[in-house]
């Protein structure tokens, strides 16, 4: 009997329990498929409308302004495109369009980046221009929001908060929240007209601001605007060849990355401006890239030193003459995790 | 300036007279000597701190910064009333002066309170944006060392200095060409990316 009365009130709490959850994750459901669509929809008016922007990406107290076109030609018309040619998908599925976009920074030295289809040339001071394989530009904005989003959806929710006015439009603030604590918040206000960016922040967990791009203008056209159509007709730098294996074999290993974080290449190179060798690997969650650094350093000890830009973390400490660096647009306590996590194999680093 | 005056300055200010006719001459020199009346000032200072009779936060020149607000205050601008004898002209400007004066106060009273207003939804409405960014760049400072009071350690002191500073560029230095030799291998690696990404899509 009381054993009855006991289970009673525990079942129609738990039934409640039940009612409650299902009724939240519901409401989350549709707030999550509502901001799952706006990404999409951004990823595909990225590829595919005719738009001519500028924006600013403030950090540091420092704003920097860029100019980005974008455009799709119609391949038929114009001469063949070799890259693509070359791509079978392209002339497989989009044999018809070819992608073009210009990305150029207004202020200091000249830095463009260019792209005709799956070619993207980098022009800038420190190297003569090159040209790479690959279809997407990385500059302020990351790649991921052109391509398929789904890949974030195992390390980040998506949330679709609610509308304000952005550069004179309609907005739709959609976040991007980290699932865990070892990254940050990208918040992006979607134009609910085009599905283009026209703001994004990348926030910590706190809510502290640490970097924001605001657009200043934006400019949707039916056809290709000049400065693309003069870009389709150009010659592009050669394509530099990458080493084929993308993974070398290095002496150390980082033992721990917060979840989802892959390794996308590891090798041994110098960093052009201190012309000093290191060994190196790169892992990326889907949106944030983080690279690691192995080199012998003349110090013996030197505690762990960090600098911001932005979002992104610059640090390094040196251990036992070794100096082990972790940078990208992570928290401080997720790089210091990293850098104490890298362990040396018992053969010796040279 | 004799030693003999700053000694009897001191002894005035120890309570210590020689002469009643000694002090009051000193005390007129030191009026009209600024450098004197400056050490009758510091003498002071001395006992105070001797005796530890001084306060919290030491006001060294309270006339300096008295003169200081006096000259700092808002000169007042409302008009002087008119005197009694002018002629009648002079008298109706003052009187519409005087109606004016009511109606003026109260407008700025009303576009004060507006304000108020318009401050408060501007507030809320900035609740929900991030638009000012805030400083963040911090550099974790090198192992400090407090600057030696001494003269005997200033030599010392200024190449430790330009040792801090030269390691500090040579840190900024490091930091920099790892930040560019990053965002280079992110660019590099992208090529890599796409290949992938277009393997998964073929699929």
């Amino acid at each position: 009997m009381k054993n009855l009365s006991l289970m009673l009130p525990t079942k129609v709490i738990f039934l409640l329990a039940v009612f409650l959850v299902s009724a939240s994750t519901a409401v989350f459901g549709a707030e999550a498929e509502q901001a799952k669509l706006s990404l999409e929809r951004l990823s595909q008016s990225l590829r595919q409308l005719n738009f001519n922007t500028s924006f600013v990406v403030v950090k540091n107290n420092q704003a920097e302004p860029y100019h980005w076109l974008h455009g799709t030609a119609d391949v038929k018309s114009s001469r063949t495109n070799e890259a693509l040619s070359e791509d079978p998908l392209s002339s497989s599925m989009a044999k018809h369009n070819v992608e073009l976009e210009i990305l150029a920074l207004l202020n200091g030295p000249r830095r463009d980046i260019l792209r005709v289809g799956n070619t993207v040339s980098y022009i800038e001071p420190e190297y003569a221009p090159y040209s790479i394989a690959s279809a997407q530009i990385s500059g302020p904005i990351p790649t991921v929001f052109g391509r398929d989003i789904s890949v974030l959806a195992n390390n980040y929710d998506f949330v679709s908060v609610g509308k304000s006015r952005v550069l004179g439009r309609a907005a739709q603030l959609i976040r991007i929240e980290p699932k865990d604590a070892h990254r940050y918040g990208y918040w992006l206000w979607l134009d609910l007209d085009s599905g283009l960016l026209l703001k994004m922040a990348v926030i910590t967990r706190k809510g502290k601001l640490l970097e924001q791009i605001q657009f200043t203008h934006l400019e949707i056209t039916d056809t290709l605007s000049e400065n693309l159509k003069q870009l389709h007709l150009a010659e592009l730098p050669k394509i530099i060849e990458l080493s084929a294996k993308s993974k070398t074999d290095l002496a150390w290993q980082v033992n721990w990355l917060p979840d989802g974080f892959k390794e996308v290449k590891s090798d041994r190179h110098r960093i052009n401006s201190t012309n000093q060798p290191v060994e190196f690997m790169l892992f990326n969650d889907g949106l944030v890239d983080i690279s690691v650094y192995v080199n012998p350093s003349k110090d013996t000890h030197r505690p762990i030193e960090y600098v911001n830009d932005g979002a992104t973390l610059v640090l390094n400490q040196v251990v036992n003459n070794l100096e082990v660096s972790v940078v990208g647009k992570i928290p401080l306590a997720t790089a210091k995790d990293i850098v104490n996590s890298v362990s040396f194999a018992p053969k010796k680093v040279n | 300036m004799s030693e003999s005056k700053f000694e009897a300055i001191s002894s005035l200010v120890d309570n210590y007279r020689v002469s009643e006719q000694a002090s009051e001459q000193v005390i007129d020199e030191m009026l009209k000597d600024e450098h004197l009346s400056a050490s009758w000032q510091q003498y002071h200072l001395i006992g105070d701190v001797i005796r530890d009779e001084i306060p919290a936060t030491l006001q060294l020149d309270l006339s300096a910064q008295i003169a200081a607000a006096i000259a700092d205050e808002p000169s007042i601008l409302a008009p002087k009333s008119a005197p009694k004898s002018v002629n009648t002209v002079n008298a109706i400007k003052a009187k519409v002066v005087q109606l004016m004066r009511p109606v003026g106060q109260l407008a700025i009273a009303a576009s004060a309170a507006g304000l108020m207003i318009i401050g408060v939804q501007q507030n809320t409405a900035d609740t929900n944006e991030v638009i000012v960014p805030t400083q963040v760049v911090q550099t974790k400072p090198l192992a400090g060392f407090a600057n030696p009071v001494s003269f005997n350690y200033q030599q010392d002191s200024q190449s430790q200095q330009q040792e801090a500073i030269e390691e500090r560029i040579a840190q900024q230095r490091r930091f920099q060409a790892l930040l560019s030799d990053h965002q280079q291998q992110v660019k590099l690696s992208a090529a890599k990316l796409a290949e992938s990404a277009q393997a998964v899509e073929s699929k």
